[in-house]
């Protein structure tokens, strides 16, 4: 059984649940009191994590932490399906690191300023909230034209990917941080579309999509 | 050249009676709540099974929450808030979950916006509006509707910035078919349309602006070829490649 060192409001953690839960992995979480508790800095936790970050899990003993080092982690040996990390495609890997690099960025603006208005950290607002709206305008753009091919993913193949699954927690929580979608439509339809993955987790914050017209209702 | 609605006579005393593309027609897709905006009034714009557009006030009658972040059922649009339940069409609240066994008061129902489709596009008419939207276009030609581009300038100096230029190819694909500078023609404050042609092949940009608020424009591009084979994906994206310029040389003007 995985264990989830966790803080419920960290967009960084939400990624890490969201895809367990889309991979059909159990897990038991243990919640640290992030903010205002600063308990990932206490003594107790750096014993476990000496680097101090979330969210970090305890695979059979395997320690990792940082989101997109555990999503590689768990495709890698929790997802007999393969899909999630496709590796049958040559262009696959690098279409999937270019979306991760992104993931980083959009934490580092978008997720900022989330912080920043929410848990009251440090940042230099207004270049957080710019940085972020260059990046959804450039998301905006990708999946427009992606639509435009019959793709509904951000690495084209026909299902999503980790980099679906990398990008989606900091653009949908952009709002709390001050960042408007309401100038990227193609956004709005495409994290519609991640609502929509099987086993969809939501957190505060998130809430479930209604179900598609060829769902079973 | 192109009417749309009422003539503009001056920019905000018409700009109320008159339709303006809001969505590409497509992207207003099932299950959907496009969030919308259009002179300061933020539009929750839904499409029912049926196909059906609805504009609607971004804003529940209960306790003022945007619509945009609730639930499109097909037939219904759920607030996200208490979970009042608007009916697609009329805009009346069928059912308020705290009151199961009370019908809701013909009173609560969601403002409403004048919506049409037409020419590949949903428009909007903020007043409501007797008149359908009407656009000419020339008649048996290829018509597709580009990229729409969110700019962050007023709708004035988007239109200046078209005026001043807009350089496409025919065809994108072939290297004989370089940019040419378009002939341009305003129809009004909110419509520039752009023609280029090269012997009986011709292709025509009409330019339809969006004005979101004081401070923010939508350029909305319907597209028209004559005898033009291009690819549709490499015309697409050409578009957009110009279109994206001429928004960063209005948002830094």
């Amino acid at each position: 059984m995985i264990t989830l060192y966790d803080f419920e409001l960290s967009a960084d953690c939400y990624t890490v649940r969201l895809m367990m839960a889309a991979l059909g992995v159990s897990f038991r979480r243990i919640e640290l009191d992030v903010y205002p508790g600063r308990e990932h800095e206490s003594p107790g936790f750096l014993k476990i994590n000496p680097s101090g970050q979330l969210p970090l899990i305890d695979d059979d003993g395997i320690m990792r932490c940082g989101a997109q080092a555990i999503l590689e982690h768990l495709t890698g040996r929790h997802d007999p399906s393969g899909r999630w990390q496709p590796r049958d495609d040559p262009e696959m890997p690098a279409r999937i690191a270019r979306w991760l690099e992104v993931a980083g960025r959009l934490s580092a603006t978008a997720g900022s300023a989330r912080l920043h208005d929410t848990m009251f950290y440090a940042a230099e607002i207004d270049a957080c909230r710019a940085g972020a709206h260059a990046l959804f305008r450039a998301l905006d753009e990708h999946l427009w034209f992606a639509e435009q091919s019959g793709h509904d993913w951000l690495c084209s193949a026909g299902h999503p990917t980790i980099a679906d699954i990398a990008c989606f927690p900091h653009v949908m929580l952009s709002e709390e941080g001050g960042v408007s979608r309401l100038p990227y439509p193609a956004i709005r339809r495409w994290t519609d579309r991640v609502k929509r993955i099987p086993h969809f987790a939501s957190m505060p914050g998130i809430f479930n999509a209604s179900p598609s017209r060829s769902a079973p209702t | 050249m192109s009417a749309i609605g009422l003539t503009a006579a001056g920019e905000t005393s018409a700009a109320i009676d008159r339709w303006f593309p809001v969505a590409r027609g497509e992207e207003v897709v099932p299950r959907h709540i496009v969030q919308a905006q259009l002179l300061g009034r933020e539009i929750a714009l839904w499409r029912d099974d049926n196909g059906l557009v609805n504009a609607w006030e971004n804003r529940c009658p209960h306790r003022g929450v945007r619509l945009s972040i609730g639930l499109n059922t097909g037939t219904e649009l759920h607030c996200r808030y208490h979970g009042w339940r608007y009916a697609s069409g009329s805009g009346q609240c069928t059912y308020i979950p705290a009151h199961p066994g009370q019908k809701p008061a013909a009173t609560m129902r969601v403002g409403r916006f004048g919506s049409a489709e037409a020419h590949g596009f949903v428009w909007v008419n903020l007043s409501d509006p007797a008149e359908p939207p009407m656009l000419s276009t020339p008649a048996g030609e290829q018509l597709t509707t580009l990229r729409s581009i969110y700019t962050r300038a007023p709708a004035s100096t988007v239109a200046a910035c078209l005026l001043r230029g807009y350089r496409f190819a025919l065809d994108p694909t072939v290297a004989a078919d370089s940019p040419m500078d378009a002939a341009l023609v305003a129809g009004d404050p909110y419509t520039v349309r752009a023609r280029v042609h090269a012997g009986q092949r011709e292709s025509t940009v009409t330019f339809l602006l969006q004005p979101v608020s004081a401070s923010d424009t939508v350029i909305h591009g319907l597209l028209t070829m004559h005898d033009v084979t291009a690819d549709r994906l490499a015309v697409l994206r050409h578009h957009n490649a110009q279109m994206s310029a001429l928004r960063d040389t209005a948002e830094s003007a």
